[in-house]
């Protein structure tokens, strides 16, 4: 494993360890809720089920799909907020 | 995808299948931290724990790319790198749980499945774990009955709500002085909660007779949401009014908040089918803990802490309350002045534009502590007699809708005066300050700083939906206003719905359940 994965895993683990994961997770929900990235998402889903046909599209072709829009349709803010958060927890438990 | 599942999943379904997957479920897809993972892990088997000590690959070590477990072995595997993948086909295993959100991937198939009986068992463990996590119930989404279903199929018109559509506005007659009433029917027609309890119809009525407000309520919902444009005469609303508050009838001009006040309280009495039932079928027949819709919505518990000057022993006592009335400075008791930028007054973001008052500042006049003076001794339990004492209001429960009336009305010896202080309110109001553990925590020496609060839960929003905004201002010519889409609707407590157009007006889309309700009795020109 590279050094990059191995520091990932190491974060993940301290992070999840805190259950700060879980609070990150909730708080990204309701950003990204909050400022309609759902709801988009949700919409090119639809889009995508109509394209393909409800009785062909599979989860892995809606995933294909979302997974790019999904990455780039993230504010900024949203971002700089949990980078934020991650980096403060980190100082606050390093060891 | 059918409901039946795939035929590969059949050949899971043997032996002690069920408990297995609960477990599953338990440790690795719903657990929260590691610690609990541990625990529960060592709870139900000691096979998993050697081999389950962390959620990761076991090809790679990735925990990301889409981790699924294997249903039939103690196999982790990445599903973006198809470790999975390769498992499933060396093992012959056909079934693999996603560890994120808990579906099952069928090898064989090529695709998620959807089985229900493994659907069932996923969501009891789901509700387990938030319970666990102190997290309660969440929101789910809608997932029709068999008998739904059935409605939906038998009735195949479907009526769609774009943008631009007026579906839920529509104007009502003034029948005479009537507009106070119009225009507390039109801010309760705009309550999310209220419209969507009476849109899924969930009043079970059980008045033996017509009169019950509720399902005039829920008539009037029908009505505003037919899609007619003409206007709506509500007169056997009015009638029933009449009927159950006595007060109120005639043709004399009222106010707004006495009807409102006397609306909910009918419809809290009439709600009696509604309230839940224990466990033995038995109705809780509690009246404090009344939990019909108009209660769930707007009841707080307002609490009030007296204070002895000498024991420093003090008395508290909760009431529930459904409007919070606020004095307003002009009035002949004396308003405790507040210079802008003291004590935090930039919270709620409020701006203090030539010293007007804000409602923020009448909240904090209404939660200050009062100092009872020696004309009003109370007995003390603790002094065992007569001591001066101060008493202070704060919020022990908030409602998920609040209601402020402004008293402008103040009644002297002479007459009836009414006071026309301009007061602002802003767009979201945080009521943190002004509940009881803030209070608690500043007695106990912490200075609270306005921290952001990461926490939503006392924050309020003038913009209860996408489409609504509901403040009803009583006097001369009353009005409510309604924000639908994007026009601000201005309805003179009567027939027409004036739209004018809304330029500058931004609004939470996705805002929290609490909303605001503001009873305001001032002309509002706009």
């Amino acid at each position: 494993m590279s050094k990059d994965s191995k520091m990932r895993a190491t974060i993940n683990q301290k992070l999840t360890e805190m259950g700060e994961r879980e609070r990150l997770k909730e708080l990204l929900r309701s950003k990204l809720t909050e400022c309609g990235w759902r709801d988009q998402l949700k919409a090119h889903c639809k889009d995508v089920i109509k394209e393909k046909g409800l009785e062909h599209v599979t989860v892995e072709d809606l995933v294909v799909e979302i997974t790019p829009k999904g990455r780039v349709l993230v504010p900024d803010s949203v971002k700089k907020e949990l980078l934020q958060r991650i980096r403060a927890f980190l100082a606050q438990h390093a060891t | 995808m059918s409901p039946a599942g795939c035929a590969h999943v059949n050949a899971y379904k043997v032996d002690n299948w069920r408990q297995n997957l609960r477990v599953i479920y338990q440790c690795f897809v719903w657990s929260g931290s590691a610690e609990t993972r541990r625990r529960k892990v060592l709870q139900n088997d000691v096979r998993w724990t050697a081999l389950a000590k962390s959620c990761i690959c076991h090809m790679c070590g990735a925990h990301l790319n889409r981790l699924h477990s294997c249903l039939s072995c103690v196999f982790f595997g990445c599903f973006t790198k198809k470790h999975i993948h390769e498992h499933a086909k060396n093992k012959r295993h056909n079934l693999a749980i996603d560890l994120l959100y808990g579906g099952i991937y069928c090898f064989v198939c090529q695709d998620y499945i959807y089985d229900k009986e493994m659907e069932q068992i996923a969501k009891e463990e789901q509700r387990k774990a938030w319970k666990l996590q102190g997290v309660g119930e969440k929101y789910s989404t809608w997932e029709p009955t068999k008998r739904e279903l059935e409605l939906l199929r038998h009735n195949p018109k479907r009526r769609k709500i774009t943008t631009n559509c007026t579906i839920g506005l529509r104007g009502l007659i003034n029948l005479g002085n009537t507009c106070f009433m119009n225009c507390i029917v039109q801010a309760l027609t705009h309550t999310p909660l209220l419209r969507d309890f009476f849109l899924s119809d969930r009043h079970k009525c059980e008045m033996q007779s017509n009169s019950c407000l509720v399902c005039e309520m829920s008539q009037l919902f029908q009505e505003f949401y037919s899609g007619h444009r003409w206007p709506h005469i509500p007169f056997r609303l009015l009638h029933l009014v009449w009927t159950h508050a006595r007060h109120l009838a005639g043709y004399e001009q009222q106010d707004a908040h006495e009807f409102l006040i006397a609306a909910l309280d009918v419809l809290h009495r009439h709600c009696k089918g509604d309230t839940t039932r224990d466990d033995n079928g038995k109705k809780a027949n509690n009246p404090n803990h009344c939990s019909c819709i108009i209660d769930q919505i707007f009841t707080g518990g307002l609490q009030s802490d007296v204070t002895c000057q000498v024991c420093h022993g003090v008395s508290t006592t909760i009431d529930p309350f459904w409007d919070i009335s606020l004095d307003l400075p002009g009035s002949s008791t004396p308003f405790w002045p507040l210079s802008p930028g003291g004590d935090g007054s930039t919270v709620n973001g409020e701006s203090h534009l030539s010293g007007a008052t804000t409602l923020t500042d009448c909240l904090r006049r209404f939660t200050r502590p009062e100092h009872l003076g020696s004309s009003a001794k109370i007995k003390c339990g603790g002094c065992h007699s007569y001591q001066e004492s101060t008493k202070q209001l704060t919020m022990k429960k908030l409602p998920i809708v609040a209601c402020f009336h402004l008293k402008r009305f103040e009644h002297s010896a002479k007459l009836r005066r009414k006071i026309t202080t301009y007061v602002s309110f802003p767009l979201e109001l945080d009521m943190t300050p002004f509940i009881a553990s803030s209070k608690e925590s500043r007695m106990n020496g912490q200075y609270q700083q306005t921290v952001e609060v990461l926490n939503n839960d006392n924050k309020y929003s003038l913009f209860n939906s996408p489409r609504s905004l509901s403040v009803c201002c009583g006097g001369v010519g009353i009005l409510c206003l309604t924000l639908h889409g994007l026009c601000l609707c201005v309805s003179c407590g009567g027939a027409d719905i004036i739209c004018l157009t809304v330029c500058v007006l931004w609004w939470s889309r996705y805002s929290l359940f609490n909303c605001l309700c503001v009873v305001v009795e001032q002309v509002f020109s706009v």
